[in-house]
């Protein structure tokens, strides 16, 4: 019989609560990546965190869930005719270059100013990267709405089509043409930002988007294979190190699964717009959450003077307000869906 | 409508639902166990990676299936027409309509 005992500094004891938590929180994230192509994960990790789970089994865990959710995500959609495979490891590649060095750049900060000043960096790179880009996402989206919904390719994509700089790589599935020397940039900050504030997506699918001027669609389904590889990748480093905790995985997975697929066929109800829009709400949302926690960080490093009850208050309304951020994305998704599939069933109607 | 609800994957999501809720029961009827050996790292890695491919698959087929059977299915979208620059690559292709329930 084998004695082999759980560590309790690294395992907690499963709660009903705690276990109707971690799948809801896994449905609705599902349902967030399999629209957006990411999301969830910055929910998550804080989420397992406030149950008691160590930070590095929270990652660990949360990594090792989101793989094989990216996975059926990115094949549901691939069945819809959405992901370009070659788009995706040719990101992949790059990305995983950009997290060794989000890594390293953290490991720096780490040994400089310790593990609060590495806290406000990452806060600082959520609010800075968030704020930048979920604005001009919004902006975009706005305008794609006053258009009709309909999406046009970006200037800066088009002008960097138009560079004949080798080597040139054709994306068939995208339909775009493109030197490979402008898809490294996106693919390396897709990895520097999923090295330190977990959610590459959120810079990934813009960059897709704007830069190289992929369909929102067609990015947000490839930023799913991207996510696979990378959370792949990551997993199994986590494993190798025992930091994964099977149990949660599979509770969240029970629920991401549900909500991924739900999520991919959303996608096919509503107009290329909403994916922007989603995301950039998302992602303003979150900024102002990350913004709430900023405080800490910086009474902790001197810089500024608040009560502790104060800074507890703030921690929470940061927490609720991440939960909010996601669940005001699964609120759009599932109301777009409603609204399509009401749309859908009316022509039907109409053309019987 | 009759056709449509004669298509709906019922076999698939009933055999598959059962294999879900055995792999789960299998898995949490010993957690502390398995989680204390996947937690020994090294070759132990490959423990919780096969475990969770096994139920993206088991799993994953259940719930495809399952919005299947309660109607939500995928629909038909146009492509999108853009502009294109210099030598155009390709014509984008039209999203297509889901033909399995996975």
């Amino acid at each position: 019989m084998d004695l082999l005992a759980l560590d309790p500094t690294k395992f907690i004891d499963l709660t009903a609560s705690g276990v109707c938590f971690l799948f809801l929180v896994g449905f609705i994230g599902g349902l967030v990546s399999g629209f957006i192509g990411s999301g969830g994960a910055f929910v998550l990790t804080p989420g397992m965190m406030s149950l008691g789970v160590p930070g590095t089994v929270a990652v660990a865990s949360n990594m090792c869930h989101k793989f094989p959710k990216a996975l059926v995500g990115a094949i549901k959609r691939f069945r819809y005719g959405q992901v370009d495979v070659k788009l995706g490891l040719v990101m992949a590649a790059s990305a995983a270059v950009g997290v060794q060095i989000g890594i390293r750049i953290q490991q720096v900060i780490l040994e400089k100013w310790g593990q609060v000043g590495s806290d406000l960096y990452v806060s600082l790179s959520f609010v800075a990267v968030l704020v930048l880009v979920g604005g001009y996402v919004m902006r975009d989206a706005l305008r794609c709405a006053r258009c009709g919904g309909v999406e046009t390719t970006a200037p800066l994509a088009l002008r960097l089509q138009s560079i004949e700089l080798p080597p040139m790589i054709t994306f068939r599935r995208s339909g775009i043409r493109i030197s490979l020397w402008f898809t490294l940039p996106v693919g390396f900050a897709t990895g520097m930002l999923a090295a330190t504030i977990a959610v590459g997506g959120f810079i990934g699918v813009p960059g897709m988007i704007y830069v190289m001027g992929v369909p929102g669609l067609m990015a947000s389904a490839t930023e799913l294979v991207i996510a696979f590889v990378m959370g792949l990748g990551g997993s199994i480093n986590w494993a190798m190190h025992g930091m994964v905790d099977i149990r949660l995985v599979l509770i969240i997975l029970g629920g991401s699964l549900l909500g991924v697929q739900l999520g991919a066929i959303g996608t096919t109800y509503v107009r290329e717009h909403m994916i922007k829009m989603v995301m950039a709400v998302i992602m303003l949302i979150v900024a102002v959450s990350r913004g709430i926690a900023l405080p800490r960080y910086l009474v902790k490093l001197g810089l500024m003077d608040m009560s502790p009850e104060m800074l507890d208050v703030l921690g929470k309304i940061s927490f609720a307000s991440m939960c909010l951020a996601l669940l005001t994305g699964a609120v759009i998704i599932l109301g777009s869906m409603w609204k399509g599939r009401a749309a859908a069933r009316e022509e039907a109607h109409g053309q019987a | 409508m009759a056709t449509q609800s004669a298509r709906k994957p019922w076999g698939k999501t009933i055999i598959f639902g059962i294999l879900s809720a055995a792999l789960y029961a299998g898995v949490f009827a010993f957690a502390d166990t398995i989680a204390a050996h996947f937690a020994q790292g090294s070759y132990w890695a490959a423990g919780p990676i096969a475990t969770v491919f096994l139920f993206s698959y088991v799993h994953g087929e259940f719930t495809g299936n399952l919005w299947s059977v309660l109607g939500i299915e995928a629909t038909r979208k146009p492509a999108r027409k853009t502009e294109t620059v210099g030598k155009p690559a390709t014509v984008r292709p039209a999203a297509r309509r889901a033909t399995l329930n996975a």
